[in-house]
């Protein structure tokens, strides 16, 4: 029994690197957010604190800008989650179940190579494609759909449409978790007893992807929400979101303070919206009868 | 399900996997295209190849960049795979709540971790700097290893090791003989996964390198701010193979879509 005790002590101790790690590089600083929101200023180069100060969350909660961009990022990260859904649904379907079981792994990896890509490049390619004269706007001229000098691009709709690009690969990955493991008797057994294939899907295969969906959810809401580089390329004047906003307070305008007050707030935000996503996926993990 | 159904199903994929590859297309096309920035007549040309290995500016924020992802690599495959490793001795609820705590860097917003960790690391004094930078794109590559190599743990086969230590193998010998082979897969996966997740994380490395150094996606960042040279497209389509044969890879060592997303 000693033996097992004192093994159990030795081998946990690979797992103090990595937590110290994870202690001091990620709990520690989001917790001293909360104390930096209190800082009047910058911090100094070797680390002098500047004067302590309320004023950052005054500014906040009498000022409506950070409010009106916080609401614009939610509702554009609600709006770029339910166009993912509605386009990655039937096709995260058709991978599963409609495709031949040995081309599902060769779809799979189709979906994850976008996924790996850089950001950073497939915005730049969506620049191109979207631009004046660009390969979207030719095809829209040729249709006489619009005109093809001008252009999308710079506008909130292009921020959205290349927002829905890169996060579309998530979902269709969550959701094809859940519907794969949907067993095929099931759909049978819910059309043998005599449901039609809009009972079956709302009674049988759309609770069983919920948890999918909702992991889904959380994948493209979350980093859309608090997303920074797509509006300042592809968003113009009128762009700018919540991210934005944070970051200029770091990039641009300087005041770290004020940057810190910021991130707090939206982190409580998120945070509030992350684990009312989380209760819903326990929720519909039990009702399905997952542990 | 009927056939008609079932094609609907199937015209609608095609246009999902046209959607998501026509950026990748694009950006190939134009690597071999003489005429600029994505616009007609398309001439096909090497020119650009050329031009990337011989007088391109983007060579110094690539190597960095590449310097950057295999030393983040190496250390978060190290110790992704000892953290791991500790948790088989930890109780399971111990363990469960390690993961998820692990988890705490992938899933708040990276702005956010990435701003908190520069806060901290100005209030110790050492600002942004290559030591920063290595820390911060560490931390969010980490869960990623301990992910894959715990999830390797829980579908492998545990009896040779018993079997081992009831021969009287010593635990150095059942470790280097059978466990570590036994993780082999998934500490590659692990390794492969954190390369490709560090080279691009603009974020971490946008708010924590040191000043005036930019690795190559705040190279990518700034291109497109101030205008670019078509090798870019060049060196995007390099990458974009590399990619594809890391993915291919990843498939080979049975990495499973399920660890990531599965819930």
């Amino acid at each position: 029994m000693s033996y097992n005790i004192n093994k159990f002590t030795k081998g946990s101790l690979w797992v103090a690197p990595s937590s110290l790690l994870f202690l001091c590089l990620s709990i520690v600083p989001l917790c001293m957010l909360l104390l930096f929101s209190f800082l009047s200023g910058n911090i100094g180069i070797n680390g002098e604190m500047p004067g302590y100060t309320v004023n950052n969350f005054i500014k906040i909660f009498s000022s409506i800008t950070f409010f009106k961009l916080m609401f614009k990022s939610v509702g554009i990260g609600l709006i770029v989650t339910l166009i993912c859904i509605v386009f990655a649904y039937p096709a995260a379907w058709g991978i599963a179940k409609v495709a031949k079981p040995k081309n599902r792994n060769l779809l799979i990896m189709m979906v994850i190579i976008p996924f790996f890509t850089s950001q950073l490049l497939l915005i730049y390619s969506m620049m191109t494609i979207l631009q004046a004269k660009g390969f979207l706007m030719l095809i829209l001229g040729f249709l006489k759909i619009a005109d093809p000098s001008t252009s999308i691009l710079y506008t909130n709709t292009a921020v959205i449409i290349v927002l829905v690009y890169e996060y579309l690969p998530y979902m269709i990955l969550c959701l094809y978790t859940s519907l794969e493991g949907i067993n095929d008797n099931l759909i049978h057994a819910s059309f043998s007893l005599g449901a039609g294939k809009v009972k079956t899907f709302i009674n049988v295969i759309f609770p069983m992807s919920m948890p999918g969906l909702l992991s889904g959810i959380l994948l493209v809401l979350v980093p859309v929400t608090g997303s920074f580089v797509e509006p300042i390329l592809l968003g113009g004047p009128y762009g700018m979101m919540v991210g934005s906003l944070i970051n200029s307070q770091f990039s641009i305008v300087l005041n770290m303070g004020y940057g810190a007050t910021l991130s707090f707030v939206f982190l409580v935000i998120i945070i509030i919206i992350m684990a009312i996503i989380r209760m819903f996926i326990t929720r519909a993990k039990y009702s399905i009868g997952g542990t | 399900m009927n056939r008609g159904f079932n094609n609907v199903i199937r015209i609608w994929m095609v246009f999902i996997y046209i959607i998501l590859f026509l950026p990748i297309i694009v950006i190939v096309l134009m690597s071999f295209n003489k005429t600029n920035y994505g616009m007609l007549p398309y001439v096909f040309c090497l020119d650009w190849y050329t031009y990337l290995f011989t007088k391109s500016e983007l060579f110094p924020a690539t190597l960095l960049s590449l310097e950057l992802a295999f030393s983040v690599t190496a250390l978060a495959t190290v110790l992704g795979t000892a953290a791991a490793v500790g948790l088989q001795y930890m109780s399971r609820q111990l363990s469960a709540r390690f993961q998820s705590i692990s988890q705490l860097p992938i899933i708040i917003p990276w702005l956010v971790q990435a701003i908190s960790i520069l806060l901290l690391l100005n209030f110790t004094g050492l600002g942004r700097s290559y030591i920063g930078m290595f820390l911060g794109n560490l931390i969010v590559v980490l869960p990623y290893v301990i992910m894959m190599v715990a999830g390797r743990f829980a579908d492998a086969d545990r009896t040779p090791e018993d079997a081992a230590r009831m021969l009287g193998a010593s635990q150095l010998r059942v470790f280097f003989d059978i466990i570590l082979p036994m993780l082999f897969p998934g500490i590659l996966s692990g390794a492969l996964m954190s390369f490709m997740v560090c080279f691009n994380a603009f974020c971490m490395q946008y708010f924590l390198a040191p000043f005036g150094v930019r690795t190559l996606p705040m190279e990518i960042f700034t291109l497109i701010r101030t205008g670019y040279k078509p090798d870019i497209n060049a060196l995007a389509t390099l990458l974009i193979i590399v990619t594809t044969i890391i993915v291919l890879a990843l498939n080979k060592l049975k990495y499973s879509v399920k660890k990531m997303f599965g819930t």
